[in-house]
């Protein structure tokens, strides 16, 4: 049972860096004039992903018997997290500006990995479920 | 009795030991393949930039003589502009061994609507350019037409697709291979659309006159030298007939980089060698550790007829597993971040830039991994010998 939860944990964890990253130091390109650009509504969405996935991470701990569905779930919101930026949402067209630069590759990183977390847990659930059955 | 099946049930059975060692030889590996990459990348990169210069001297007005600035402007993209008279590329071939001048012509960008930053376009003349037309050929097999551009690798804009400079319409007919220079940001068009361009800039209150109140200007002119002809006498002479005019000669700026190039290499060489030293030294640590730990074990693994030399081979191919885990581990690792944060490390490294080719990465990964597993190895050879040496009573009667 102790198995099941770590993965939850790690997701919380990398969640909690996607949402404070994706408005802080891992966020848009901050232009001089104070003018927003795409990157700028790209960063939103991840944050919005990221506490999406601190709340189902945090749920995965908390509720034993719906682990395997949130798992799952949080794998699909990691997907989603690693398309949103330059697929889903464009950003800024010059390779060297911040949003390609960090905030692109440093979510697609911790998507990734928050991602495989929680496909471990899922296999650690299916495995224990399969086991009980 | 087999060797490997048992080597792995040890590992597996023992997951904190394998993972404190895999970590560290992931450790190594990251070090190693992230820096190496991280130099070859540098070299390459300035390959590129000798490549991509092709002139011996390029002239620019004097007032535009921070050398630093021009400097910055190839090998971080940044924007700059300053004019001259138009005239100075057919008096610079009158030049004795002046065999080639090409001009080009400058512009800063206001914020384009397609990036919130400054671009820098750059006007050629295709029929005397020879430094970015043979780039542009490998991509545009046409001609470049007016209002036509030709976009650097890093402009995130498709070919066909429409920018806007100056609220001029400018379609992007190719885009350039990376060079890892500064380059990489720029928009290049013909001389025509340049006029255009200038016009359009200077209605939106960005002057390009120059103190002549000409309108003809240029920004630049890049300066091939007939062969047998010194390029220091050359540029001597150039810079003694043009008048406001300075000449820089491409050498002494590949030198500059070269050295700072040299300077970076040495740094990451040393922190490499450095990391290497102690993960090695914590490494035959910690085998020498095992050895105490596992006594007992190798002790009983003789009474049950294994031999001297089975019991060594073990201990090795424990340790040249863990080396390949850790390779493996760290060699990705360092592949993620060098390759996700390659527009980070060149901003920051302020060097051109640019990734060797597949073949010598996928060499390097391959070499470092075996790296990982000889050192591995390497360090638990004592360890090995040691076990291997074990007296079975001895060892049994002491309790270790």
């Amino acid at each position: 049972m102790k198995k099941q939860i770590i993965p939850g944990y790690a997701v919380f964890v990398l969640a909690l860096a996607i949402s404070v990253g994706s408005v802080s130091f891992l966020g848009p390109c901050v232009h001089e004039d104070g003018t927003v650009g795409a990157c700028h509504w790209a960063s939103r969405a991840l944050l919005g992903l990221g506490m999406l996935l601190s709340v189902l991470a945090m749920l995965a701990v908390l509720l034993r018997g719906a682990r395997l569905g949130l798992y799952l779930a949080m794998c699909l919101s990691s997907i989603l997290g690693i398309l949103t930026p330059g697929t889903l949402i464009s950003l800024c067209k010059m390779s060297s500006m911040h949003c390609r630069a960090v905030m692109q590759p440093a979510m697609t990183i911790l998507f990734a990995a928050a991602g495989l977390a929680a496909l471990c847990g899922a296999v650690i659930c299916f495995r224990e479920k399969k086991e009980r059955a | 009795m087999k060797i490997l099946p048992l080597s792995l049930k040890n590992l597996a059975r023992k997951p904190g030991r394998t993972a404190a060692l895999v970590l560290l030889t992931a450790f190594l590996a990251l070090a190693v393949f992230g820096g190496s990459v991280v130099i070859l990348s540098l070299r390459t990169g300035l390959q590129s930039l000798e490549a991509r210069l092709g002139a011996d001297i390029i002239l620019v007005p004097s007032e535009a003589q921070s050398k630093v600035s021009f400097q910055n402007m190839f090998l971080q993209g940044t924007t700059g502009a300053f004019y001259m008279d138009a005239a100075v590329a057919d008096k610079a071939l009158e030049v004795p061994g002046v065999e080639k001048a090409a001009p080009q012509t400058f512009l800063a960008s206001l914020k384009a609507d397609c990036c919130s930053i400054k671009i820098q376009v750059i006007g050629i003349d295709p029929a005397k350019d020879f430094t970015v037309q043979p780039w542009i050929a490998r991509s545009l097999t046409g001609d470049m037409g007016d209002m036509d551009v030709v976009v650097g690798c890093k402009v995130e804009a498709g070919i066909g697709e429409i920018i806007r400079i100056y609220e001029q319409r400018c379609k992007v007919v190719a885009q350039l291979e990376p060079t890892g220079t500064g380059l990489d940001t720029a928009v290049y068009c013909n001389m025509h659309t340049m006029d255009t361009l200038l016009a359009a800039a200077e209605a939106k209150g960005v002057s390009h006159k120059i103190a002549s109140g000409d309108d003809s200007v240029i920004s630049a002119v890049y300066i091939k030298v007939k062969d047998g002809y010194d390029i220091d006498t050359v540029n001597t002479a150039l810079t003694g007939k043009l008048r406001k005019v300075t000449a820089v000669r491409t050498r002494s700026m590949i030198t500059g980089v070269s050295d700072s190039l040299a300077g970076v290499s040495r740094t990451v060489s040393a922190m490499t060698v450095v990391i290497w030293i102690l993960a090695f030294i914590i490494l035959l640590l910690a085998y020498t550790l095992v050895v105490r730990e596992r006594t007992r074990e190798f002790a009983v693994l003789r009474l049950i007829g294994a031999s001297r030399g089975m019991l060594g081979r073990m201990a090795l191919l424990e340790s040249a597993l863990c080396g390949l885990g850790g390779g493996i581990a760290g060699t990705g690792l360092a592949a993620i971040g060098v390759f996700s944060f390659s527009a980070l490390i060149e901003s920051s490294l302020g060097l051109p830039y640019l990734f060797p080719g597949i073949g010598t990465i996928l060499l390097l990964a391959a070499g470092t991994v075996l790296l990982s597993i000889a050192v591995s190895a390497l360090a638990s050879a004592f360890a090995a010998r040691r076990l291997s040496r074990v007296q079975p009573g001895t060892a049994l009667r002491e309790g270790n």
